[in-house]
């Protein structure tokens, strides 16, 4: 009779748990991932939205985008002096850098620098949206916190990681808009 | 011998004009600057590193070694004891021996210690690297034929299929949001692909840009770290898990391996 109390629990509890980390499964792919050896194990630990984006194959549903986007927003810190534009020639320095930005990874910012990548949208010209408080903000989101925008894309979260911080994502907002900036040379 | 060095004036005067012809598209076309480099190994040593590589594992493979003095000739990949050809194709898959789902790597692991002795801390990379090499190029060409079917297969490919999405690290990566999401883009100047597009079908393969052999694990190892996550140990499950679900899409989508080892930036 105890028994079958007790089971009736552990049924109740491993249904609650199907998609948290108690599930057989969840608990299966800890196992393969702790046989990594601990420093993987450690660098693979995700944050409760990086879970989400895993658990949804990264489109997650409609339903619980707004929160989403809402825990994203609260993340993003802004420089004290509360100049969002920076410094665009630090800023460049910081976008080609693979520890810092990285950004040419994926995006062309100068068209002269070789190599840059086609995964995210070309930044060539993107002063032409000009440097209107909405617009540098924007930006400065964008960079800060990709996933305030839109959840789980590609574009990882430079700000809220610490790869860059407040006053380093002014600077890289400065390179994308500063006229002065070689993205918006006059060609 | 006049004859000779004219015509090997000639083919100099060829390289030439086709390096500086190739210079021009180099930054553009990755596949063909490796085409590029491939040529000027054949032309300068007229062997390639891989193959190099394939030839030390040949020595390895068939020589008397270990505690137990015996060659590797009796390991079982999985087509029957010494059945070498398209022992690669097949793998991984599951060995009832060692009770586990082997990739290549893991599974002449096995071997070395369970056929010739060996305890896994006096086991070397570079011999599991060559000894790789010389396997796989038993397999140069073949279509890829991973199809998980037992239950302890199934179970490998869905964990793959898990590590596969799965977002972590100061870059909030996962291998899905790049190869699945984004294939036919661009990271720098390499083309991404996705599984179903056969990535995965050219390792092992020598990188001319690192000079050096990697294998799918090293390979999986060097993503893992171009995203900042500390890779996983070797021959640890992640890697098995990861290629036994790229390496089973890569068979739905009907893709080859490419020449074993592989030649690749």
């Amino acid at each position: 009779m105890k028994g079958r109390h007790y089971i009736g629990l552990l049924a109740l509890l491993l249904a609650g748990l199907t998609l948290s980390q108690g599930s057989p499964f969840q608990q299966r792919l800890q196992q393969a991932i702790q046989s990594g050896g601990s420093k993987f194990a450690e660098a693979m630990k995700q944050d409760p939205d990086q879970a989400l984006c895993s658990q949804y194959r990264d489109k997650i549903p409609a339903a619980l985008v707004g929160a989403f986007l809402e825990r994203q927003r609260a993340l993003i810190k802004y420089p004290a002096d509360g100049k969002l534009m920076g410094d665009w020639k630090q800023g460049e320095a910081l976008f080609t850098n693979p520890r810092k930005g990285n950004c040419y990874a994926c995006h062309t910012g100068d068209p002269k620098e070789p190599g840059a990548g086609t995964m995210g949208p070309g930044l060539v010209n993107y002063g032409q949206r000009g440097t209107s408080e909405a617009v540098v903000k924007y930006t400065y989101d964008k960079i800060y916190n990709a996933w305030a925008s839109m959840p789980c894309s590609l574009m990882y979260r430079a700000g809220y990681h610490g790869i860059l911080t407040p006053e380093e994502t002014a600077h890289v907002t400065a390179f994308l808009l500063d006229p002065a900036s070689p993205v918006n040379a006059k060609r | 011998m006049r004859d000779r060095s004219l015509w090997i004036g000639f083919l100099l005067a060829l390289g030439l004009g086709l390096s500086i012809a190739l210079t021009q598209t180099q930054e553009l076309d990755p596949y063909k600057e490796a085409e590029r480099q491939r040529e000027l190994f054949r032309q300068t040593a007229g062997i390639l590193p891989g193959e190099l590589y394939a030839a030390q594992g040949e020595e390895l493979f068939y020589a008397k070694r270990g505690p137990k003095n015996t060659s590797l000739e009796a390991c079982d990949f999985g087509l029957g004891p010494g059945k070498l050809e398209g022992a690669l194709t097949q793998l991984p898959r599951y060995f009832p021996d060692t009770r586990r789902v082997e990739d290549l790597e893991t599974r002449i692991r096995s071997c070395m210690i369970n056929l010739q002795g060996f305890r896994p801390e006096q086991i070397t990379r570079e011999d599991i690297k060559a000894l790789t090499a010389f396997v796989a190029s038993k397999s140069s060409e073949m279509p890829i034929n991973v199809v998980p079917k037992t239950s302890q297969e199934i179970a490998m490919y869905n964990l793959g299929r898990e590590l596969w999405f799965h977002r972590a690290g100061d870059r909030d990566m996962n291998c899905a949001i790049c190869h699945d999401a984004y294939a036919g883009g661009k990271v720098r100047l390499s083309p991404v692909r996705s599984p179903r597009q056969g990535l995965s079908n050219e390792w092992p393969a020598y990188r001319f840009e690192a000079d050096k052999l990697y294998t799918l694990q090293d390979r999986i190892a060097f993503c893992y770290e171009s995203v900042g996550i500390h890779p996983p140990e070797f021959y640890s499950e992640p890697y098995i898990a990861l290629s036994m679900y790229m390496l089973a899409e890569a068979t739905r989508g009907k893709n080859n391996f490419t020449e074993m080892p592989g030649f690749t930036r």
